[in-house]
């Protein structure tokens, strides 16, 4: 029966269309991704993407290892000579592109969240630049005097901190910088959720809609193994088309970049150098993406919960969109943000999120915010499932 | 196999579809008429376990039939009055899939499908998508749906409605054919079909049962008789607001009526033999002279 529920999704050629849009998008999405790595050579032009992937390697891998004190010192010295070398800082910036990454970790691990300065390196001493680990944890305090973090907080945040094991090893991890780093992943999250959810909407409502309601629910299994089948369906559908666009981004994406950095701290991105979140880029890519297939379950059955309800395929198309893109909005409201966080959408962004370090309490403990929402909403999908079953197999033909 | 139906009852807000219906159908072809309204499909929704009843049973052999669940849908074939189905399904898929639903092994299923699809006339249909079908290939992969599982009890809800008279005829063959040793129940208002095939004819007005019999039992249960007259063409609205007209057949040089009645309506009428049409008109008077315009 799953065979002919998977065969009522794709034999409608608007579904087929919304699979092919998505195919597309991914494809897109992924060559855009890849896109923003660039190499600038020697005469001042730049390559992109799968060209510049290999001469990146090479150039950043010569600094590949644990970036002790000296290292951090030679990336000052060599910083310094670049633009010694070069007449402009354009010049000197071609010059010490192998380096940029840890360039940018002076820039940003010393200066804190909001005093980030692009040229710090170009004027911070070597001893200075060699207190970048220690830095990180004062900068932290810093913020604690200013903003108004709950002793949960703080503690857990210090704790985090206190984990962080220094020196960090460094080395080319682009390919993984762009998969997770760019704005492209949660965006192709909240595509993919839309077109699911345009998929899954008839799986409950198109018996009611087509008239073959009546046939369905007085045959034999109509009440118990077929509801069950749809609800099979729903769930390969989602299961399928979720990973399958997710494998074929970052499979795309690391194939044109390389996928080598995957076992290195998320913390050598100098976007997540104030993360409390110690893991790698492969387990940052597996919390992303496990974080996004639960939203996805969740927003989803939950449309097609309200859609096998109603009757009616609208709400499941409709739904999807809302809650993946109102609470992102409403969020900026100041006095929802603590609770718009709290959201389903948010698991669709955990690349963007997870750097800024949101902590809730609870029975006087605090955790990070994914710690919460990953298993609560992993459990309300799960639960979906069997509310969906029972409501559906009761329904009267009136 | 025997339906027991006790105290039927249907309530929708303030409106009782089914009221208090008590009826015991055995294996043969009954048939259901009533007006649109009567509750006929409401009934019949209630005994395919589509709706719960507000009060009263359906007893299948002995047992109730929501507490058979299952085993009860296992016996049922249903032709609804709308019958919907997949447009993207070929006849073929659309049958494998209803016979997967009915619980049918795949192997069995298949040779099922086959054996519907050429008893119905459906072979060169067969790998075309339900959306092409015209509407008698639709009701007749519909009646093939119905006899996938071999249904011992088989309900079909206006299922000569929209077809032109050979379809019809056809149609009703089909069901005649199909109607050995099980219990087949035909809702219409089209009063040729139950006359053709149904050995038992239930009338049905305001939820309830009203009268139930053969044909000829049905006939004779009329008090008034019918007539045959022929007036000229200025008397026969007189004649429509006196009595009942079951049929008016205009002539050249004036109108044939058929007129039902206690008493001779025109010096010349001639008393004819009464049909199921005319019963119809009886019990169901002015409503069901619109209804039959059909017929």
């Amino acid at each position: 029966m799953l065979r002919f529920e998977l065969k009522k999704i794709w034999s409608k050629r608007m579904n087929q269309g919304a699979v092919l849009l998505l195919l597309v998008i991914v494809i897109a999405g992924s060559f855009l991704a890849a896109r923003d790595v660039k190499y600038y050579k020697e005469d001042g032009s730049s390559v992109s993407g799968i060209f510049a992937a290999g001469r990146l390697r090479r150039e950043k891998n010569k600094w590949k290892g644990y970036v002790t004190e000296d290292v951090l010192k030679k990336v000052v010295e060599e910083n310094k000579r670049a633009h010694d070398e070069a007449d402009t800082a354009d010049g000197a910036f071609i010059k010490y592109q192998g380096l940029s990454d840890l360039r940018e970790w002076i820039n940003s691990g010393m200066a804190g969240r909001e005093n980030y300065d692009y040229y710090l390196c170009d004027s911070i001493s070597t001893d200075t630049a060699a207190t970048l680990y220690e830095k990180r944890v004062s900068l932290l305090k810093e913020e604690f005097a200013g903003q108004g973090y709950s002793k949960e907080e703080k503690e857990v945040l210090l704790r985090r901190y206190g984990e962080f094991e220094a020196p960090l090893y460094y080395g080319y991890a682009d390919g993984w910088k762009a998969v997770l780093d760019s704005q492209y992943l949660p965006t192709l999250m909240i595509i993919s959720i839309v077109i699911i959810g345009f998929l899954v909407s008839g799986v409950f409502s198109c018996e009611f809609q087509l008239g073959a309601d009546s046939v369905f629910f007085s045959a034999n299994y109509g009440r118990n193994r077929g509801v069950l089948a749809k609800v099979e369906a729903c769930f390969a559908v989602v299961t399928v088309i979720y990973w399958a666009a997710m494998l074929l981004f970052t499979g795309l994406v690391l194939g044109m970049l390389g996928a080598q950095g995957a076992g290195l701290m998320i913390q050598t991105d100098s976007l997540n150098w104030m993360c409390m979140y110690n893991i790698t880029f492969a387990e940052k890519w597996l919390l992303t993406m496990f974080g996004g297939y639960v939203a996805h379950l969740c927003i989803l059955f939950f449309a097609v919960l309200v859609s096998a309800k109603s009757r009616s395929a609208v709400a499941a198309v409709t739904i999807p969109f809302a809650l993946s893109c109102a609470p992102m909005f409403l969020g900026r409201v100041p006095f929802l943000t603590k609770a718009m966080n709290l959201f389903p959408d948010m698991l669709l962004r955990i690349s963007t999120f997870l750097r800024d370090n949101l902590i809730y309490t609870i029975g006087g403990k605090g955790h990070g915010v994914y710690e919460i929402l990953i298993p609560v909403y992993l459990l309300l999908a799960l639960l979906m499932m069997p509310v969906m079953y029972a409501g559906y197999r009761r329904s009267e033909l009136g | 196999m025997e339906l027991r139906i006790n105290n039927l009852t249907k309530e929708f807000g303030g409106f009782t579809a089914v009221d208090h219906l008590n009826l015991t159908m055995e294996n043969g072809v009954y048939g259901l008429l009533g007006v649109n309204g009567a509750g006929k499909t409401t009934f019949m929704k209630m005994l395919c376990t589509l709706l719960t009843p507000t009060e009263g049973e359906i007893r299948c052999n002995g047992r109730e039939i929501r507490e058979m669940d299952g085993e009860y849908r296992k016996i049922l074939g249903y032709l609804p009055q709308d019958f919907g189905f997949y447009p993207e399904f070929s006849v073929q898929d659309y049958l494998l899939y209803i016979a997967a639903l009915k619980g049918l092994r795949p192997v069995v299923a298949k040779r099922r499908a086959r054996e519907l699809i050429e008893k119905t006339g459906l072979r060169k249909a067969a790998k075309k998508k339900m959306r092409a079908l015209s509407g008698g290939m639709k009701r007749r992969a519909g009646i093939a749906q119905a006899m996938l599982n071999n249904p011992k009890i088989l309900v079909l809800d206006e299922p000569t409605a929209g077809l032109d008279p050979n379809e019809r005829i056809r149609f009703r063959n089909l069901i005649s054919e199909l109607a050995e040793e099980r219990l087949v129940l035909l809702s219409t208002h089209i009063v040729s079909d139950v006359e053709y095939i149904a050995n038992q004819i239930l009338l049905m007005k305001g939820g309830r049962i009203v009268l139930e019999g053969e044909a000829s039992e049905l006939i004779d249960s009329m008090e008034e008789g019918v007539w045959s007259v022929f007036a000229r063409k200025n008397e026969v609205s007189a004649f429509m607001k006196k009595y009942k007209v079951s049929n008016l057949k205009t002539e050249h040089d004036g109108v044939e009526l058929r007129i039902i009645a206690g008493k001779r309506p025109a010096r010349d009428a001639v008393l004819v033999d009464a049909n199921l049409e005319d019963v119809f008109l009886y019990y169901f008077g002015e409503k069901a002279g619109e209804e039959n315009a059909a017929v």
